[in-house]
């Protein structure tokens, strides 16, 4: 497993997984606008829509990202100082909408805010936009306001788990005695300067990198602005919906321009994104000794009533427009007298197919058979990437360790859009036999999703004692006899977290699968949805198929979120 | 027969930390070495169990040469300071190890010296329920059942209360014993190497004419 054969075959296979469409993906599109990536960017004006998704995507980025902070801030600070019971609960509660399919998110918004919703109920119909909302978007100025409001606060649900799994643990486990020493001096008396002076400090990189990741992810997002707020564009929506007459020669110029100079955009912007959070961690470097969350908690003691009532509606907030969602599948609205009725009629139409190329089963088929590509793919791939970056290190090679390290990363600086046109305009292009091929979609959903393995495997290998690698050797065990009966089961905990969260991203996954599925036989539930919602909404029950498909997507993406939190770790935060 | 270790030199960098070592062991001897912490005896058995790249020199177990062979060939057994447990089995699970096939398991002969350890009934408790002494108990049943031409033992007491480090250095000197193992134990325990060793040399009798050493 030493061997350099051994290193560099996994290595070189993953870069090439993720280069090669990319690189032949800008290659024709270089051809055929005869513009590099920069330039591209400043002919981006030459699509009508451009300019106005670049400056749209930034804005509502920042403002999800600013809106996620100021929600999740408060509950990461009660979750981590005060003892909760079922702390465990509340996790799993608020972090559920994280492993939750875009498509589902979008399906449990409209759920929330459609006509006869709870939103509607109570006065505040951010779909029809009458009322109050209606009111406060004449007076702003601003069309569709509550649309951008109903993507906003979508974003800020969707990303909550971040701000709380990077800050919460920062909290819970710094030993009570630095903030109890802090306060014994003359700057530590008044709460607002312990917030300043002391937390602040402690938990700025962690604050800051819930920022940028948030950031990141309303950048590119797709189903929930196609969805919440279809009047808008997004340089992810506007490239899905464009890009697929991206690079043919003499047609469409400014698609290509489009998906050319938007994709090097995006690109730029993401790196630098995870570039700054990088930085950031790295300058937190200096290593203080945590102390286990159960001690630091009860030194601070229960919460009260006004925080039990904040983390009851944060759990409220996280829950309900799942719940609402499913409930949808079953209330149908009669037109004529518009009422409701409840039914399981959807679920019967969606478990028939009769309305779409696919079946709920047939698609959850298509969607577990990709997932379980994925995962054998994305696992083994980034096992042994991980593996090599990791002996590197240990045999003193931190330069190479590091190159490899940061070329693995780099998917996560593209979209699921930019990852499935990368595919469609570079492979399918140079090879069209592929369009046949109902793999096809485990290509993107590895592309993506193997990162993350790198990210969870890798720091489980730095931890691994190097006394059990010596103790096997002395019990006369061979490298493969070490690697099978020791290495992989003092893995196991993590390699399990990796293959669910592999899984249920693959489930999920939206983007690339809407781009490159060009077969209805190959449909997976998230498209289904998607192709549910895009029809004419004349038949009254074509809306609760589609939340009856997404319950069944949500189902499948909690099972395996369910075996991941058994086995993941919660000390340290992050990912 | 037995140890023979000549010419020994081992080197960090700059570092020289084993110096034209010597060490002879009959078979069947226990040999107790003794030296403060930091002068190398870690080194030495690393070195001797394979563990650790010598830089010249000479390590001979029952007549073969052994230096060159990879640590997994060289059939010694060794107890680390702290007791290396492997944490997804239970107690049984981590003696076992010392097989490397299901089919070379001899269940009577675990049971036998798991009594004579003291340790039965306790084959299904997880390692994290162990004490220090029953850690290194089982580590040492798992030793002995690789059937070692040589025992290691680095200071595998050192962590344990005086009246139990006495009581195990006794148990471990008698199973070596009943069973002919030879065996180097380092320690800085001059009342540890009293008990375990047949014979007590001092590190630095070990290189000669490096006095000044430590």
């Amino acid at each position: 497993m030493r061997s350099a054969v051994g290193h560099s075959v996994p290595v070189a296979v993953y870069l090439g997984l993720i280069l090669i469409p990319v690189v032949l993906a800008l290659d024709r599109l270089v051809f055929v606008t005869g513009s590099n990536p920069i330039e591209a960017i400043f002919r981006l004006d030459e699509h009508p829509l451009a300019l106005e998704a670049v400056q749209f995507t930034f804005i509502q980025a920042t403002l999800s990202a600013l809106l996620t902070l100021a929600i999740g801030l408060p509950i990461a600070w009660w979750l981590g100082r005060y003892e909760w019971k079922h702390i465990g609960l509340i996790r799993a509660a608020l972090t559920l909408p994280f492993v939750t399919p875009t498509v589902v998110a979008a399906m449990g918004f409209l759920a929330l805010i459609n006509q006869g919703g709870i939103l509607a109920s109570i006065g505040i119909d951010l779909r029809n936009e009458t009322g109050f909302i209606g009111s406060l978007s004449a007076s702003l100025g601003i069309e569709n306001m509550g649309h951008i409001i109903a993507l906003l606060l979508a974003h800020a649900w969707f990303n909550l788990a971040l701000v709380i799994r990077f800050v919460e643990p920062k909290i819970a486990t710094l030993p009570p005695r630095y903030e109890d020493a802090f306060r014994m001096l003359p700057v530590g008396t008044s709460p607002l300067e312990r917030l300043r002076r002391f937390w602040w400090p402690m938990l700025r990189t962690s604050i800051l990198s819930a920022f940028v990741f948030t950031f990141i992810f309303s950048f590119t997002s797709f189903a929930l602005v196609r969805w919440l707020a279809p009047e808008y564009w997004t340089i992810e929506s506007l490239m899905a919906i464009e890009g697929g007459a991206a690079g043919i020669p003499g047609y469409r110029e400014d698609v290509s321009l489009l998906v050319l100079g938007g994709a090097t955009l995006q690109g730029i912007v993401l790196l630098m994104a995870l570039g700054m959070a990088g930085k950031w961690q790295q300058k937190q470097s200096y290593e203080i000794e945590l102390v286990s969350e159960h001690y630091a908690r009860k030194t601070i003691g229960k919460p009260n009533l006004l925080q039990k009532i904040g983390m009851f509606s944060a759990c409220t907030f996280a829950l309900a427009p799942l719940f609402l969602m499913t409930l949808a599948s079953v209330r149908i609205r009669d037109r004529t007298s518009d009422s409701y009725r409840w039914s399981t009629e959807a679920w019967r139409y969606a478990f028939d197919g009769n309305l779409t190329y696919a079946s709920v089963p047939e698609a959850l088929m298509n969607s577990l058979f990709y997932a379980i590509g994925c995962l054998l793919v994305a696992c083994i791939l980034g096992f042994f990437v991980a593996q090599t970056i990791h002996s590197l290190e240990e045999r003193n090679k931190p330069k190479l360790a590091q190159t490899i390290d940061v070329l693995s990363m780099l998917p996560l600086a593209l979209s699921g859009v930019m990852v499935g046109l990368g595919v469609l305009l570079g492979i399918l292009k140079v090879w069209p036999a592929l369009f046949s091929w109902y793999a096809l979609p485990i290509l993107p959903h590895s592309m993506l999703t193997t990162p993350f393995v790198v990210r969870i495997l890798l720091p489980a290998m730095r931890e691994i004692d190097s006394d059990y690698e010596e103790a096997g050797k002395i019990l006369g065990y061979n490298q493969y006899q070490r690697f099978f009966r020791i290495k992989i089961p003092l893995l196991k905990p993590h390699l399990v977290v990796a293959a669910a969260l592999s899984m249920a991203f693959s489930l999920g996954e939206f983007g690339a699968s809407w781009i490159l599925l060009r077969s209805g036989a190959w449909d997976t539930l998230p498209v289904l949805v998607d192709q549910l919602m895009s029809r004419p909404k004349y038949f009254q029950l074509i809306e609760p198929i589609a939340m009856a498909t997404a319950t069944v997507l949500m189902c499948m993406t909690f099972l395996l979120f369910v075996i991941a939190e058994r086995f993941r770790s919660h000390q340290g935060g992050g990912f | 027969m037995g140890l023979v270790i000549d010419q020994l030199n081992v080197r960090f960098d700059e570092h020289h930390v084993i110096h034209d070592l010597q060490l002879e062991l009959a078979s069947e001897e226990i040999v107790a070495i003794l030296g403060p912490s930091g002068c190398g005896k870690t080194t030495l058995l690393r070195t001797i169990a394979g563990l650790q790249t010598q830089e010249t020199g000479i390590i001979q177990l029952n007549g073969v040469r052994i230096e060159q062979q990879s640590c997994e060939l060289r059939g010694i057994g060794m107890l680390f300071q702290r007791p290396v447990l492997f944490p997804f089995k239970d107690v049984l699970g981590n003696i076992l190890f010392a097989y490397k096939r299901k089919r070379d398991w001899n269940m009577d002969e675990v049971n036998a010296i798991m009594n004579e350890m003291g340790l039965e009934g306790k084959e299904h408790q997880t390692i994290e329920t162990l004490s220090g002494g029953e850690a290194q108990r089982v580590v040492l049943i798992r030793a002995l059942l690789t059937n070692p031409n040589l025992m290691l033992l680095d200071e595998p007491l050192s962590a344990l209360d005086v009246d139990l480090r006495r009581k195990i250095a006794h148990e471990i000197r008698s199973i070596l014993k009943s069973r002919g193992i030879p065996a180097i134990h380092v320690t800085h325990d001059p009342a540890e190497a009293e008990i375990i060793g047949d014979r007590v040399v001092h590190w630095n009798e070990l290189q000669p004419g490096d006095d000044d050493e430590e």
